[in-house]
């Protein structure tokens, strides 16, 4: 027992130390780690299984496939050719446009896909414009990290915190989701200022953005039709979730399996465009996060916390929103929140069973997912988006992001901390 | 039949140090799919081919496929300004080093099926010799030829 709770500690420190250092895939990383348990008996391979959270691997693998299927139809083109034709051309408004058409998307779809579908969109129409694409990077970046917030699906922490709660699609929109679009207008305003210098053309140059034609973005207007509905179905049916009893990923596989069928889209290239990588990391992060709960590992945390909290339900939640911006400002945000999920039902007895620590849940959210947005490593999107940027001519430097970018985030947790108190915490 | 049998012997080579301007005036008359690159020692270093070039004077995020299909958007006035900063560039910017080239031993079979079956899109085979130095090229179009005139005999 004694070994198995020190094996547990090394194999976990390993597993985050090398996901820090960054050199290996991230994938193997958490397998290796895995393995490595159940072959050395700290689990065995029926409780690693068993720690698995199914829940999250199939809510990940069926919006993976209904989002890949539909963006073959181009309709994420549209809606951000749409948006900035709405602002009439004007740099300003096109931003604004964007940021909103960013937020939007990935509140629904996962950050990274969003990003990939409106960065090249915003590199495009910034070379139209004449402009420098660097504030329209900045706010892609931030917005797709602030919209992922608000909803259970947009980003992967939510999906892993409504997985291990039960917390459904609607208990997110009302808890954090009231407070994303305040975060949204204090973070756009100061881009304004920051950056207003950028945001002058001619007419003639405006003239071009209304050239585009956003309706020849659409390239298959039957696919479009069925993707349509199954996203009404699936969200609709992740709005009813309480109603209907269902998890989200039997709505969600549901979803993509009726697609597959009536899109009669080659299963093998569809299969190839989900990414196993992410998911193979989440089984592997499971299964040793797991090892730390089965070892006691983490009741420990848990207890180490609850004395230095006090058992006081509003510092452990400042304690965890401000804490998990931190840390996920510099570390990958899933890892961390795989841990902080068990630490947390830990903790749960002490303040009165599950319902009373509800607010620590969307401290851990809003922490976990706003604070990606502190420096360029901080999210998956930002890395994307700068690589992006870094092929295309425009370099995003990791201090100049973040002399920006922290402070903003900052901001947002400062938002978030007067929100959980007028909310749940005062 | 072997490669050396259907070559081409007579090839358009630009030296790798040489500009993308010559490259261009070369190109000009000459129809050919694709340069050998040469060094000094004659030896082929890289392949220059319009698909590489098209690629550099196109944003990346379209080459990397991230907006496949551009339709919605008007003509970038950048696209045809990149074609004079790519007139200035060296050769050596630009060559692609992953070319096919073969021995000229190599059976036809052997270079029909490379052209076939290559990962990337095949443009012609070069025939190099063990030190790389170049004797001939193959196009798609001469391995046809040459099966067709070795059948065509064969009927009579």
């Amino acid at each position: 027992m004694e070994q198995a709770f020190y094996l547990a500690i090394g194999i976990f420190v390993a597993v985050y130390a090398l996901l820090i250092w960054d050199k290996l895939n991230r994938a193997v990383v958490a397998l290796l780690g895995a393995s490595a348990l159940i072959l050395l008996g700290v689990l065995n391979q029926e409780a690693a299984v068993h720690g698995i959270d199914f829940n999250t691997i199939g809510l990940l693998i069926g919006m993976m496939v209904i989002v890949f299927i539909s963006q073959d139809t181009g309709m994420f083109q549209f809606i951000a050719i749409k948006g900035a034709k709405m602002s009439k051309g004007d740099p300003w408004k096109i931003l604004i446009a964007l940021s909103v058409v960013t937020a939007l998307l990935s509140a629904l779809l996962d950050n990274v896909t969003t990003v990939l579908l409106t960065v090249p969109i915003t590199l495009l129409i910034t070379q139209e414009l004449e402009v420098n694409p660097y504030p329209y990077l900045v706010s892609q970046i931030l917005m797709s990290n602030i919209g992922g917030t608000a909803t259970l699906i947009g980003d992967p922490p939510n999906i892993m915190i409504g997985s291990a709660t039960g917390l459904t699609f609607m208990d997110f929109v009302f808890g954090v989701g009231p407070v994303i679009p305040i975060i949204f207008i204090a973070t756009i305003i100061p881009l304004r200022f920051i950056y207003g210098s950028s945001f002058k053309v001619s007419e003639d140059r405006k003239k071009r953005i209304m050239e585009f034609r956003e309706s020849e973005a659409l390239t298959d207007i039957p696919l479009l039709k069925k993707c349509l509905v199954v996203l009404a179905l699936v969200v609709g049916g992740f709005m009813m979730q309480r109603q209907l009893h269902l998890e989200p990923a039997t709505i969600a596989l549901f979803g993509a399996s009726v697609l597959l069928l009536i899109s009669k889209k080659d299963l093998h290239q569809v299969m190839e465009k989900v990414e196993w990588t992410s998911i193979f990391f989440f089984i592997g992060l499971f299964i040793v996060v797991h090892s730390l709960v089965e070892v006691g590992f983490i009741r420990y945390l848990a207890d180490l916390m609850l004395a230095a909290t006090g058992g006081d339900l509003a510092v452990t939640g400042f304690a965890i929103l401000w804490g998990s911006a931190i840390a996920s400002s510099i570390v990958d945000n899933i890892p961390f929140v795989a841990t902080m999920i068990p630490l947390i039902k830990n903790m749960a007895p002490a303040f009165g069973g599950d319902a009373a620590v509800l607010p620590l849940w969307w401290a851990l959210s809003l922490g976990a997912c706003l604070g990606g947005n502190g420096t360029i490593i901080g999210a998956s999107a930002n890395v994307v988006v700068s690589g992006i940027a870094h092929r295309n001519g425009h370099e995003m430097k990791f201090f100049k992001f973040m002399l920006i970018a922290y402070p903003m985030m900052l901001l947002s947790i400062a938002i978030s901390t007067v929100y959980m108190y007028i909310r749940f915490l005062g | 039949m072997i490669a050396a049998s259907i070559m081409t012997t007579k090839v358009l080579t630009v030296p790798v140090t040489g500009t993308m301007y010559d490259a261009f005036n070369l190109v000009q008359e000459a129809k050919v799919r694709q340069i050998p690159i040469l060094d000094e020692q004659k030896r082929v270093v890289g392949v220059l081919t319009p698909r590489s070039l098209m690629k550099a004077i196109l944003p990346s995020y379209i080459t990397e496929g991230l907006v496949e299909d551009v339709r919605f958007a008007p003509e970038l006035p950048d696209f045809v300004q990149n074609i004079d900063k790519l007139a200035s560039k060296k050769v050596s910017d630009l060559l692609e080093k992953d070319f096919v080239a073969v021995s000229p031993e190599t059976s036809v079979m052997e270079v029909a099926a490379l052209m076939v079956n290559a990962k990337k899109h095949v443009e012609s085979v070069l025939v190099v010799d063990d030190r790389k130095t170049l004797l001939g090229i193959i196009s798609p179009w001469d391995v046809f030829k040459r099966l067709w005139d070795y059948s065509e005999k064969n009927r009579k």
